[in-house]
């Protein structure tokens, strides 16, 4: 038996591993009110998980809605019959307005359908030649129809998904000719499908030249024009000039609004001073306070609907860190459980911490020992938390909330669960450690 | 040199405003490989003069040097690595972890020290065939009897090959024939190993196994008695 020779490093592993074995030790030595412990952190963690889960869910399936209506896209609509705009406008407000790519007018209504023998009633969309483009929304059979086809008012249309499936029941209806009005139209294409519970669903309609579209009407203006701008920053702008340019219009002579003013920078001060009230038009679920996603220029509004998407993601975002915060607290509740179990432990181990400080254990062995033992019970927490999260969620998604497995959640979760258990675990460890080792025998 | 070496050493425990002196002055040195008593009524203090001597408690004045080293200025690391390797100490409760085996208590003190797992496992099995436990390494405390576990600790408080050994009420749990049987084992460590014991007892029958007995009383040692290496080991078993 000789002196062995002292390797410091190898030292501090044996030390190490020593230590996290007391520790685990420590963990198992009372499984009963370790579990318990172990289900306080769970039960916060996996909480965390699930409600922000669920606002996760809802933020991802608004963008989604929104994202279906194609992005960078600006939509004017009147809400008066005399304010409804001349179709031209759409050609003249991409020459106008900078940063605006395209727009199409945009009628629509409502007509009786003759499929072979089938009667029904469908939706009529009237749009130009880049409404995919806009809509960002492809064919998925056939082709959109031409420009030619909008000048020369042919009678074509595209069928939306549902309305050819329902037609055909799965043929491709490409080719075939369909009535709508009593008049005959061939069917070039058929619509990718958008999915169920999207915005403004045109899956179930049937898009038309919109001069075709203006015969069914019996009138030649359109209450719509959708544009697009190449990018998000002039979608903003063009949205801003676009207020400008009605309001000077509408200001200038409340008659049809016919831009003729040129479209440089305006003088006048920016719109938004004398906004008038929200009239409760069919944008109901939009915002139009003055946020500059929505201007209302007396009867009409121009929605910039990136903007939407944004202000509707923030206070969705603001609902799921709300639902994460409200759910922290029982976290903190969890951290509060581990501090209670390690001032017990630490009091039932006074003994044992004395005479492992007499045979040659330092403080920093104890402290190490008890903020580990501390740090397992939180671990096997939010392991435990995250799985019972997660699978809470997809017990939610079977019963059709739409859920989202946040890792922001996740992550939050799993550092508030550690950092509260190494915090609640620091106190009882420094009482440990801290115990004079005369003091911690004599207490046995 | 003396292997122990108190001077003027005085502790003071203050309870809230009172302050009660359980050592006044002690000057004492105890020499390498010597086998010291220390004897007293309950509250003459010499518990405390025990956790002194072991680094466990600091004086409140005094020096204490412990083979050259002077203890009451070191810091508490140091003082932990003076404990773990220089002395041994067996306690009147066993203190054995209740949660280790035999073997794995004994490993203790080595595991401090970074001794690695093979080596480590055979000098707490040597230190366990020392004491008479060779066969019973895997044993946990609770299935061993007071004898037994007082054994075990002995060999916890030797495998680091310490100079000293300190006991604190070693038979104070356990009958006279464990009693007899612990201190013929401190009595051959003491003659075969040259290691130095210090026992704090309060039966005389024990106490007279060491070379001279210090009896403590008020604080202050009373007076010193040579036993002399007259008593023979007794063979008990």
């Amino acid at each position: 038996m000789s002196k062995p020779k002292r390797n410091k490093i190898y030292a501090f592993f044996v030390r190490c591993w020593f230590t996290s074995k007391m520790a685990l030790n420590g963990v198992l030595s009372n499984t009963f009110r370790s579990a318990l412990t172990i289900l306080g952190v769970a039960i916060g963690v996996a909480s965390v998980v699930s409600l922000m889960g669920i606002g996760e869910g809802a933020r991802q399936s608004v963008i989604e809605q929104f994202e279906s209506l194609g992005t960078n896209v600006i939509s004017l609509k009147a809400h008066e019959a005399d304010l409804e705009f001349q179709p031209d406008m759409a050609t003249e407000l991409v020459e106008r307005v900078n940063g605006l790519e395209m727009a199409t007018p945009v009628t629509q209504t409502y007509t009786n359908m003759r499929w072979r023998r089938d009667r029904s009633e469908v939706d009529i969309v009237g749009v130009n030649e880049v409404f995919p483009n806009i809509r960002d929304h492809n064919v998925a059979s056939g082709q959109f129809f031409s420009e030619l086809h909008v000048e020369q008012r042919s009678y074509v249309a595209v069928l939306g998904y549902n309305v050819a499936t329902e037609l055909t029941g799965g043929r491709n209806p490409v080719g075939q000719t369909i009535a709508l009005d009593g008049q005959s139209y061939r069917i070039l294409g058929v619509l990718e499908q958008k999915g169920e519970g999207k915005a403004e669903n045109i899956d179930d309609k049937v898009v038309i030249p919109y001069t075709t579209a203006q015969r069914i009407n019996e009138k030649r203006t359109v209450e719509e024009i959708w544009g697009k701008a190449d990018s998000t920053e002039n979608a903003e702008l063009a949205t801003i000039q676009l207020g400008r340019i009605f309001k000077k219009e509408l200001n200038g002579n409340n008659a049809k609004p016919i831009p003729t003013g040129p479209s440089g920078p305006e003088t006048e001060q920016p719109p938004g001073g004398n906004e008038q009230p929200d009239g409760g038009g069919e944008d109901g679920d939009e915002d139009d306070k003055d946020s500059g996603s929505s201007r209302k220029e007396q009867g009409m509004t121009i929605t910039n609907l990136n903007q939407l998407v944004d202000e509707a993601d923030q206070a969705n975002r603001v609902m799921t860190l709300l639902l994460g915060g409200i759910a922290a607290v029982s976290l903190l509740v969890g951290g509060l459980g581990i501090m209670n179990i390690m001032l017990v432990a630490v009091t039932e181990r006074t003994s044992e911490i004395g005479v492992r400080r007499a045979l040659g254990a330092k403080k920093i062995d104890l402290l190490a020992q008890f903020l580990l033992e501390a740090l397992y019970v939180s671990i096997i927490g939010v392991i435990a938390g995250v799985a019972v999260g997660v699978w809470s969620l997809s017990l939610f998604g079977n019963y059709g909330f739409p859920t989202a497995v946040s890792f922001e959640a996740i992550r939050i979760a799993a550092t508030v669960a550690l950092g509260t258990g190494l915090l609640f675990g620091v106190y009882p460890a420094i009482s440990a450690s801290s115990l004079p080792p005369v003091e911690a025998l004599r207490r046995s | 040199m003396a292997l122990i070496q108190l001077k003027d050493i005085s502790r003071t425990y203050k309870d809230g405003s009172v302050s009660v002196k359980a050592l006044k002055t002690i000057d004492l040195s105890i020499e390498d490989g010597e086998f010291v008593s220390i004897m007293g009524a309950s509250g003459s203090g010499k518990s405390t003069l025990m956790n002194i001597i072991g680094c466990l408690d600091k004086p409140s004045t005094g020096s204490y040097v412990l083979a050259d080293q002077p203890v009451h200025k070191l810091t508490d690391s140091k003082l932990a690595n003076i404990r773990n390797e220089f002395m041994g100490f067996v306690f009147q409760q066993f203190h054995l972890i209740s949660k280790l085996s035999a073997l794995e208590n004994v490993e203790l003190p080595l595991i401090y020290q970074g001794v690695i797992g093979k080596e480590r496992k055979k000098r707490a099995t040597e230190a366990l065939e020392i004491v008479g436990l060779g066969k019973r390494t895997k044993h946990m405390p609770s299935q061993l009897s007071g004898g037994e576990q007082q054994r075990v600790a002995i060999a916890r408080a030797i495998v680091s090959n310490p100079r000293l050994i300190l006991a604190d009420e070693p038979t104070g749990a356990l009958d006279s024939k464990s009693s007899n049987n612990i201190m013929s084992i401190f009595k051959e460590l003491n003659q075969d190993r040259k290691i130095t014991i210090v026992q704090v007892t309060h039966e005389r029958d024990i106490g007279e196994y060491g070379d001279c007995i210090y009896n403590i009383k008020d604080g202050e040692i009373d007076n010193i008695e040579n036993i002399g290496n007259k008593r023979l080991v007794k063979e008990e078993k």
